[in-house]
């Protein structure tokens, strides 16, 4: 490790900025992970391979049919939402209406199901072949020694706007209210007259759209294929729980800050050291601080 | 708006039936209380009418007309409200949130506001508290909010599950002061308390439940001396 390059400005902004895109990625790949889990108690595995539908709904959309970015990325938060949705409808609330008190379990189970069948699925109909769209944003930004490119610039702000746009919708909006009021207790909500089963369907799909639009959004550096879920649903949860299990903001913090430590361990120790990091920093959270970093120090949920 | 209950069978499983036939009205602008030893069918008697469990057998009909099958909306709907047992308040949001929940049936943002003014007129508390969280409230003022939300939609019966459970001797009579200002304003009420003297005090109608039965029924006054006689009967 070159300790000169540290005082390099350029290089740390330029591996500052390789940071708060991965910690993007991280961030909308964590928050539906946390939203889900939060507000259903479902841990749901198969979140990489939303990713990995994102991507490839962006492929078609801007690779095939040429159309320009933004639409491949709505398309893919869109379609990922009404596949979320119903996944939802047909398989989890079925489990939930019949398996009574251990159907968590069968939730878990479920979707590591769903990922097998999803990644073999898209093995068989498109191959491994990785399919990318590069270039999604041309040009530069440049100021002194400091140089990023504007589709980084560009992947960092979608990410922050979503971010605060999933925000105002929990905190302000009506449905927003009944899920945290959902998530805080079912029982109680019901006999308002919400109806908690709609409640759990649109948050999966909520949570599957922002898998979807950040498997789209990343697609120049994820490029699509079968397994490309992996490392990104892998990190997430690493997210989840460094940022508190089901809390949102936590997890969104977190996760850009994880991608800023995986970017600077990349760069200064070799390859595949970054993996280890996560893992270390899983560890250690665990043992300092069980119930994530920006939890409040009563436990709010076991 | 009376309440009728006659000749219900319900229960959580079809086997195993908690209610046995069971006969109850609850008479329009009264009190009406359920006592009973635990076990006797008293809660699952509340969710039965609310709809949360399907009774095998027998009606209930409010104001003439059958509500078996509704959901909890159209229960709100038809003006009748339930407050669950235990604690119901969402602890993490505001006081004001709580209540504009309590209007999520409600068609619009005019009519919703319009109901939250006229809370806030009546229990000025809530109004100073607005902004706080919920959970931070003390025990006896989150059930104040509780029943403030209740009464959000403008229901004219509610159905009220061990309204003073858990609370202080002092904060129980808060609960219940509240409870005779809604009997003073003539909705119709239904409770299930443990709280047998306390909920007896401002009954107009009283029925002691056994097993999934009436056993006893009859006004405050007729219970009043029978009571000791009842109350040894579960012992």
């Amino acid at each position: 490790m070159e300790l000169s390059l540290l005082l390099d400005p350029g290089i740390l902004a330029q591996v500052l900025a390789q940071g708060l895109v991965r910690g993007s990625m991280y961030a909308l790949m964590a928050a539906g992970l946390s939203l889900i889990f939060g507000i259903m108690g479902v841990k749901n595995f198969s979140h990489g391979e939303l990713f990995m539908i994102g991507a490839y709904v962006m492929f078609f959309v801007t690779g095939v049919m040429g159309l320009p970015w933004p639409m491949g990325v709505a398309a893919a938060a869109v379609v990922l939402f009404g596949f979320g949705v119903l996944i939802e409808r047909t398989l989890i609330a079925t489990l939930r209406k019949r398996a009574g008190r251990d159907w968590l379990l069968d939730a878990f189970v479920l979707t590591i199901g769903m990922l097998v069948v999803m990644q073999n699925l898209a093995l068989i109909l498109f191959g491994t072949e990785r399919r990318g769209v590069g270039g999604l944003v041309d040009g530069t930004f440049v100021y002194g020694p400091i140089i990023i490119t504007y589709e980084r610039m560009m992947i960092v702000a979608v990410a922050v706007a979503v971010g605060l746009a999933l925000w105002s919708f929990i905190r302000y909006s009506d449905l927003g209210k009944a899920i945290r009021a959902t998530s805080q207790d079912p029982g109680a909500a019901q006999t308002l007259g919400i109806d908690i089963q709609r409640i759990y369907t649109y948050t999966f799909g909520i949570g599957a759209a922002l898998a979807g639009l950040s498997g789209g959004l990343l697609i120049s550096l994820f490029p699509a294929h079968p397994t490309v879920g992996f490392y990104p649903v892998i990190k997430s949860i690493a997210c989840v729980i460094l940022g508190g299990l089901g809390n949102i903001s936590g997890a969104i913090i977190a996760a850009m800050l994880l991608g800023v430590v995986e970017a600077y361990s990349s760069f200064f120790m070799s390859g595949g050291w970054q993996n280890v990091m996560t893992a270390v920093l899983v560890i250690v959270i665990l043992i300092v601080r069980p119930s994530g970093l920006f939890s409040s120090s009563k436990v709010e949920r076991a | 708006m009376s309440l009728e209950v006659s000749d219900v069978v319900a229960g959580y499983t079809r086997e195993v039936p908690i209610l046995n036939g069971l006969d109850l009205t609850a008479e329009d602008g009264r009190v009406t209380v359920i006592i009973g030893p635990n076990g006797a069918g008293k809660s699952t008697l509340l969710k039965t009418i609310y709809g949360y469990l399907k009774p095998e057998r027998g009606t209930i009909k409010h104001d003439g007309q059958s509500i078996v099958g509704y959901s909890p909306k159209d229960m709100l709907r038809k003006g009748i409200a339930y407050l669950i047992q235990g604690h119901s308040i969402f602890p993490r949001m505001t006081v004001e949130e709580n209540l504009e929940l309590g209007g999520w049936i409600m068609g619009s943002d005019s009519e919703r506001r319009e109901a939250l003014e006229r809370i806030y007129e009546r229990y000025p508390r809530l109004k100073e508290k607005r902004r706080l969280s919920a959970g931070i409230l003390s025990g006896g003022e989150q059930r104040i909010l509780e029943i403030a939300r209740l009464t959000m939609t403008g229901p004219r019966t509610l159905l009220l599950d061990e309204p003073s459970v858990g609370l202080m001797p002092k904060l129980v009579n808060e609960v219940y002061e509240e409870i005779s200002r809604l009997k003073d304003e003539k909705y119709t009420i239904l409770i299930v308390d443990q709280n047998v003297k306390k909920s007896i005090s401002i009954a107009d109608y009283v029925y002691a439940l056994a097993l999934g039965e009436n056993r006893h029924e009859g006004t405050k006054e007729e219970f009043a001396e029978r009571l000791d006689e009842i109350v040894k009967e579960w012992i």
